[in-house]
């Protein structure tokens, strides 16, 4: 009986133990770039190889442009890629090169001192790389950026045909899109049709993506969270309105936005262009009904970020490339130029060639629209390049904890079990007794 | 364990020499069969709670060295209002889990304890839940619930209940409906104990009341529940130690949510611990709950105690 208590509170302990008594110091790192003359193999960080191909594809790109350097792939599990990332990392058996999934966790590293200093490669790299700043900690850089998704709303133009609605055209604010999903949504009812005007995904970033990274004035730290309620008020108007599945349906029912916008069953959602590779693939394989779409820059806050010539604020994290203390010295330099690479030209074209959006969007958009399924016309490539993107999750010590516990305002007022206002005031004062008080 | 069958009435020396030697050697038999347990005990159990309690007591983000910080992480927590909603959760989890399971076991086992035909796969339906893969029942048990399209709504609306429960959707209702599938799940598993049980109640005392003119209720009352009773003890210890560590079932039916409303202390654990990196806080919380735990079993042994006396 001890023992079944005891295996409860082991839980906590169970991973400390793996990796008590280890510590860590940051070996200064050579500034020389170059690769290495004799033979090197590199170790990098990858998720489900099998169905991510960017790992290999930057492996093989990097291999070809140096021959006598191997890059080697360790497998992780790409949901609990950082959990076992920690693990490896405090027990000394971390690849030489791994990838921060997300920004979220980028503070754990960097402040553990799980990064080495890549401020070298961050000046090489010319300043179409994006999201290269959201990585730089008193003003030296701990990782390099080679993948920076952003949030667009993809729409469905067979569905809007039907409906007989014009096309997104860029010029949208947030409440013309509530007012065209509603328009959808009731013409495509006339006409026979299931589908609904938009889908928006669980998460929470689907909303509170969006609301920090365009309200003026909104900061995660500050604690002060009343920049989330115009957007929530929306969200909910959505679902009453009936234009996209309730909270309820689409986490009962375990929703995936892939079956949602691939099999027509929403003429419009925003997600992040990760989702491209993904739908290209889906209609080739028949996963996806095959129907001409598109992509269109996100609603905006108000009317000054909106038509083509101005820049479109979304909001995305990078994913990016860091190298690992406890690699060898001599490879370090061989190290330093795979993230050049992976972050360079040369590593975006690679990247493009499978569908993956690199961090340099604007120097790939003719390879990736070139890609057979992809759309053409001019808003789609002006989505896809041309926006202000913000960081989903800036880095500081309180993002994790801020992050949770406006999932729970998030989930709470979604299910309309909570009001906006009531949520807001509670998360706040939760991040001042909980998060920003440590 | 038994260590001689038969002594000798006076010893002579070789035969106590050859006594001594079969003593140890039943010890080493003894040891042998315990020790694969034990070093698996206190390799992957007690090593990591030792540590766990050091860690408490300690700021630790994983890398780097734990730094003592003596008793602020237990200060920390009077003022967390989030620790208080989970401790708040675990204890209407098991307030309400703990009489339920309890008495749809001891129900189920009664009612299948009789010689009736297909007895057997009554009872194997009946411990079915508990074998079912959890992720699989969380998942179908969600889609039951769905509040717009899952056919619990569906069944209670033409029932006269207009605007029936959100259930895992609810704030209010999330955690009547964990409680429910809670039930739903260990039901059987005690059931088997409880039937086990009532095997061993002698068909004598039956008789006797019976005799007596004892109807069913009062043999029940007389009979089966006092004799239940170190089943029954058994049972509530374990379903107050499971109840308090719920996990796994409210992770994949609520992750927690809406809102805090099914966050419980081990979820609040994992949380802190493995998503915010903060293992020496989640270690403090842990000390917590398993104080808890602790204090709950002896409370139970204690009163155990007191009545079989």
């Amino acid at each position: 009986m001890k023992r079944l208590v005891s295996a409860a509170l082991g839980l906590t302990a169970a991973a400390s133990l793996l990796v008590a008594g280890c510590s860590s110091g940051s070996p200064a790192a050579s500034a020389s770039a170059g690769v290495p003359s004799g033979p090197t193999t590199l170790t990098l960080a990858g998720w489900t190889l099998s169905t991510t191909p960017e790992f290999k594809a930057l492996a093989d790109g990097f291999h070809a442009a140096h021959p006598n350097v191997t890059v080697q792939l360790k497998e992780y599990d790409a949901t609990n890629y950082d959990t076992q990332m920690i693990a490896d990392l405090a027990a000394h058996s971390a690849p030489d090169i791994y990838v921060l999934k997300n920004l979220k966790n980028f503070y754990t590293y960097q402040s553990g001192g799980q990064l080495v200093d890549v401020s070298d490669v961050a000046k090489s790299l010319g300043s179409g790389v994006g999201g290269l700043s959201d990585y730089q900690v008193g003003g030296k850089a701990y990782a390099i950026p080679y993948r920076q998704d952003s949030w667009v709303l993809f729409y469905n133009k067979a569905l809007f045909d039907k409906a007989g609605i014009a096309y997104p055209d860029g010029s949208w604010t947030w409440d013309k899109y509530v007012s065209i999903s509603e328009q959808l949504t009731a013409a495509l009812k006339d006409r026979g049709s299931k589908a609904v005007g938009d889908y928006q995904h669980i998460w929470q970033s689907t909303v509170q993506g969006f609301a920090l990274a365009q309200t003026p004035g909104a900061k995660l730290t500050s604690g002060d969270f009343s920049y989330l309620k115009p957007y929530y008020d929306r969200a909910l108007a959505l679902q009453n309105a009936g234009a996209q599945p309730t909270f309820g349906t689409v986490s009962t029912n375990k929703l995936t936005y892939q079956a949602q916008f691939g099999k027509q069953q929403a003429a419009m959602m925003l997600m992040g262009t990760w989702y491209i590779a993904t739908l290209l693939k889906q209609q080739r394989t028949g996963d996806a009904d095959t129907f001409q779409w598109g992509m269109a820059p996100a609603p905006q806050f108000d009317a000054s970020t909106t038509g083509t010539s101005a820049t479109p604020v979304t909001f995305g994290d990078p994913t990016g490339l860091g190298i690992n203390p406890a690699i060898s010295s001599d490879k370090v330099s061989a190290a330093k130029a795979f993230l050049e690479y992976a972050a360079g030209v040369q590593g975006a074209k690679s990247l493009a060639a499978i569908g993956i959006t690199p961090a340099d969007t604007a120097a790939v958009a003719s390879d990736f629209f070139s890609l057979k399924g992809m759309p053409s016309d001019s808003l789609s490539k002006f989505a896809f390049s041309t926006h202000d993107t913000k960081p989903e999750n800036p880095v500081s010590k309180y993002t994790t904890g801020l992050q949770d516990l406006l999932n729970d305002l998030h989930t709470a007022v979604m299910s309309g079990g909570k009001g906006i206002d009531g949520a807001i005031s509670d998360a706040q004062s939760r991040a001042k007794s909980q998060v920003l008080n440590q | 364990m038994a260590t001689t069958i038969e002594a000798p009435a006076r010893p002579t020396r070789p035969a106590r020499r050859r006594r001594s030697r079969r003593v140890w050697r039943n010890t080493a038999v003894g040891w042998s069969f315990l020790l694969p347990n034990f070093i698996g005990f206190a390799v992957l159990t007690l090593a990591p709670v030792l540590v766990l309690f050091y860690l408490a007591f300690t700021d630790w983000n994983v890398f780097g060295v734990a730094r003592w910080t003596g008793m602020a992480n237990f200060r920390r927590l009077i003022h967390d209002q989030s620790f208080w909603t989970a401790l708040e959760n675990t204890l209407y989890y098991t307030a309400l889990h703990i009489p339920l399971t309890l008495g749809a076991a001891l129900g189920l086992a009664l009612l299948l304890n009789r010689r009736l035909r297909g007895v057997a796969f009554f009872r194997t339906v009946a411990f079915f839940p508990y074998i079912t893969s959890i992720v699989a029942a969380a998942q179908v048990w969600n889609m039951l619930f769905s509040p717009q399209y899952g056919p619990i709504d569906a069944v209670l609306r033409p029932l006269g209940i207009a605007h029936p429960p959100g259930w895992t959707v609810s704030t209010t209702w999330s955690m009547p409906a964990v409680i429910l599938v809670g039930t739903w799940r260990e039901m059987g598993y005690y059931m088997l104990i409880f039937l086990a049980g009532l095997q061993t109640i002698p068909a004598q005392l039956y008789e006797a009341a019976r005799v007596d003119g004892a109807n069913a209720w009062q043999r029940f009352r007389a009979v089966t529940v006092p004799s239940l009773r170190p089943t029954t003890f058994f049972v509530t210890v374990m379903l107050t130690i499971g109840s308090f560590k719920v996990f796994d079932l409210i992770l994949l039916l609520t992750n927690g949510g809406p809102g805090q409303s099914t966050l419980v202390l081990s979820q609040y654990i994992y949380q802190t611990g493995f998503q915010e990196n903060h293992f020496g806080y989640a270690s403090a919380i842990s000390v917590v709950l398993f104080v808890l735990c602790f204090v709950a079993t002896i409370v139970q042994f204690h009163v155990n105690k007191r009545r079989s006396v």
